[in-house]
């Protein structure tokens, strides 16, 4: 080995003892700012493929802009009703719970967001959306679709963030039941085979005796997911030595997300 | 030199279309690794410091996007990444005689290994940190997946590197006749 190569091994082993040595927080700021540094050239990407993706798919003929464009203002005007009757029942159940001496159900404060990249590895589940700090997003932040729980934020940048997806083993969700008194940890399974991954729900009592269809919401507990949102459906349920287990399939598409809200508080 | 920023430029480009390469369903979900192959060539290529320098840059860019921060804990800390490009990419600069000579497939077939070698680690790591170590079908495939793909396309990218070394009449290129 000659002088250039020890020297070139030397100054090598220095850089990686310094990146050895971060530790979370300095893990965290480093990884935020090379996605920050790449954001655009991700922004572009995602730009290209949705157009790749629109052309090889959305070319519809102006009858069909046309009814699809009618059918969307009939459900436009629906749901405005349905919003205006849930306000109304918003307010009178605030009422009730005023006198009641309870606190005031609120909504929450949603950010929407654009996926902008899914998950290049193999072992962790994230998807990358194009909101950050600059929108108020933090991390350890619900992230929702109008169908249930998507995941969380991790690593937040100025316009980019990293959102751990529900199907992560590492994203664990309290949760409870529909119809029982049953709660538990829902996380996703370290390796997936399918495009749809599914969901362990676990630490049910033996006697839970869960049955298909029956929904699963968080609960509330831990502080990072608020209560009520539908994290999947039981697919089945088995006993095991100390507990009982339910897979759960996840109340979202992730493999077709493609615009997601962050939740950033309560109205 | 010129050569050398080539393939820091490739290995950014490619880390960054990886995001957009869809999963590969009947592999069992397996992903399709890129950049791998350009850092195992490179490796070959180039002269040992400048080896260490693309495994350096190579091996941070994969931990700065892949790395899982959640609360107070990083799954894989950084800098893991490097080490392993550096130990696997330095095992293919020991056999450059033989890629100097102009026997590629020797070199095709290790590409592949050392991607699957890439994401063994990965899983090995977090497994140990996470527990229950388990080895299903599925994870073989998802360990393998991307080293048979990086095996495939080794020779397709082989061959376009070596023309884009020609271009930049980079001198450390592998001529067969110059050797034989």
């Amino acid at each position: 080995m000659n002088r250039t190569s020890i020297i070139a091994l030397l100054i090598f082993g220095a850089i990686l003892g310094y990146f050895l040595s971060f530790g979370t927080e300095t893990t965290r700021r480093f990884q935020a700012s090379v996605y920050q540094w790449l954001a655009p050239f991700f922004t572009t990407g995602s730009g290209l493929q949705k157009q790749i993706t629109s052309v090889r798919t959305g070319l519809k003929s102006l009858e069909e802009l046309e009814r699809e464009n009618g059918a969307l203002q009939v459900e436009n005007r629906q749901l405005r009703a349905t919003n205006q009757a849930l306000r109304d029942v918003e307010h009178e159940v605030n009422r009730l719970r005023h006198a009641l001496n309870y606190r005031d159900r609120s909504v929450f404060k949603l950010v929407p967001a654009e996926i902008v990249t899914r998950d290049s590895s193999t072992w962790w589940h994230t998807v990358t959306i194009n909101r950050g700090k600059e929108d108020r997003i933090d991390s350890d932040m619900p992230v929702v679709t109008d169908e249930g729980l998507v995941g969380k934020t991790t690593t937040v940048s100025n316009t980019i963030s990293i959102v751990l997806l529900v199907t992560d083993e590492n994203c664990k969700v309290a949760a409870s039941v529909e119809g029982t008194r049953e709660q538990g940890i829902a996380s996703g399974e370290r390796v997936a085979g399918g495009l749809t991954p599914l969901l362990d729900l676990n630490f049910l009592t033996k006697q839970a005796n869960l049955q298909p269809g029956q929904k699963a919401y968080t609960s509330g507990v831990g502080g990072v997911f608020p209560s009520g949102l539908l994290i999947g459906t039981v697919k089945s349920f088995r006993v095991r030595e100390l507990d009982g287990q339910a897979q759960l399939a996840p109340a979202v598409d992730l493999s077709h997300l493609e615009d997601v809200f962050v939740v950033t508080g309560r109205k | 030199m010129i050569f050398f920023f080539i393939l820091l430029a490739l290995v950014l480009v490619t880390q960054i279309v990886e995001f957009y390469i869809p999963p590969i369903d009947w592999m069992c979900n397996a992903h399709i690794y890129i950049a791998p192959v350009i850092v195992f060539y490179g490796a070959m290529a180039l002269p040992f410091p400048l080896m260490l320098a693309l495994a350096l840059f190579a091996g941070m860019l994969l931990d700065a996007l892949t790395v899982q921060v959640i609360g107070s804990k990083v799954e894989i800390s950084m800098g893991w990444s490097i080490l392993l490009y550096a130990v696997l990419a330095g095992i293919m600069h020991g056999l450059r005689p033989l890629f100097i000579r102009g026997r590629w497939e020797v070199h095709c077939i290790l590409s592949g290994i050392c991607t699957s070698a890439v994401v063994l680690a990965q899983y090995l790591m977090i497994t140990f940190r996470r527990g229950s170590v388990f080895f299903s079908r599925e994870v073989w495939w998802q360990i393998g997946g991307p080293g048979l793909m990086a095996m495939l396309m080794a020779p397709l990218i082989f061959w376009a590197l070596h023309g884009v070394a020609r271009l930049s009449r980079y001198p450390y290129l592998p001529e067969r006749s110059h050797l034989e």
